[in-house]
């Protein structure tokens, strides 16, 4: 179970339409909503804002670094409420890094996103990473059900 | 997230982190009600992150560590939802974008 936490995080989708119908949803706010957050400002031109609520508890922040439609998009990434002196262990906003590509693919795209410049992580409870757990903590928080949790056998 | 930055809920998981603390305990510790104590343990243990245990009359509490998730795995999981939700919306308006050119 050793798992660099330095590593990026890297996922991909195919999408059946064209780069730049997806394109519009990484860089108009009422299009971001409708895949990622309930409210979204975003300015997107390098250090315009990038600012997603996920919900109550949790909200994405930092700014476009790069923007070339219609094939990447370039921002800076963190949560609102882990700032630098608030926490040591968070991640602050505008701290890490995702970058989002896309790549024709026959009538299609290839979305390709890497989340990198990710703070080394421990596992350890009592060292690094409250963050961690964050996401079913931030959707327990505002009242939903994070599900079962993925470390324990369903019952 | 907010959640992680709520100090108290943060200042509970610290002092569980280490032993099995009594409600009485952990409410204790803090300057807020024991009302809003019991709140951010019910936060908590519903994430999975803090368990309760009950001797007698008395409530007992710790966390989980396996209620923690590295923050990569729990990247993982966002983006992947995220990028599923991507991909519906853009082929939903690729569809509709079609439908109405063919209209129109």
């Amino acid at each position: 179970m050793a798992v660099r936490q330095d590593e990026a995080v890297e996922r991909e989708v195919r999408v059946a339409a064209r780069p730049e119908t997806v394109f519009a949803f990484l860089v108009d706010p009422e299009k971001q909503v409708l895949w990622m957050g309930r409210r979204a400002e975003l300015d997107a031109r390098p250090g315009g804002i990038y600012r997603v609520e996920i919900n109550d508890e949790a909200v994405a922040r930092g700014e476009f670094v790069e923007i070339v439609p219609p094939s990447k998009v370039l921002v800076s990434f963190g949560w609102e409420g882990q700032e630098a002196g608030r926490g040591e262990h968070g991640v602050p906003p505008g701290s890490s890094r995702v970058e989002v590509t896309l790549e024709p693919d026959g009538d299609g795209t290839l979305v390709r996103l890497r989340h990198y410049d990710l703070p080394e992580q421990a596992r350890d409870m009592h060292g690094q990473g409250w963050e961690l757990y964050l996401g079913r903590l931030a959707i327990a928080a505002s009242g939903g059900d994070p599900g079962p949790d993925p470390n324990q056998p369903a019952d | 997230m907010r959640a992680l930055a709520e100090p108290n809920r943060r200042r509970i998981l610290e002092l569980v982190a280490g032993a099995e603390r009594s409600a009485g305990e952990i409410a204790a510790e803090f300057a807020i009600t024991r009302p809003a104590v019991s709140q951010h343990l019910a936060v908590l243990r519903q994430a999975g992150l803090v368990e309760e245990r009950r001797e007698g009359t008395r409530r007992l509490y710790r966390a989980r560590p396996e209620g923690f998730v590295p923050l990569r795995d729990f990247l993982e999981r966002f983006w992947d939802e995220r990028l599923e939700r991507l991909r519906l919306a853009a082929e939903l308006e690729e569809g509709r974008r079609r439908s109405g050119s063919s209209s129109g």
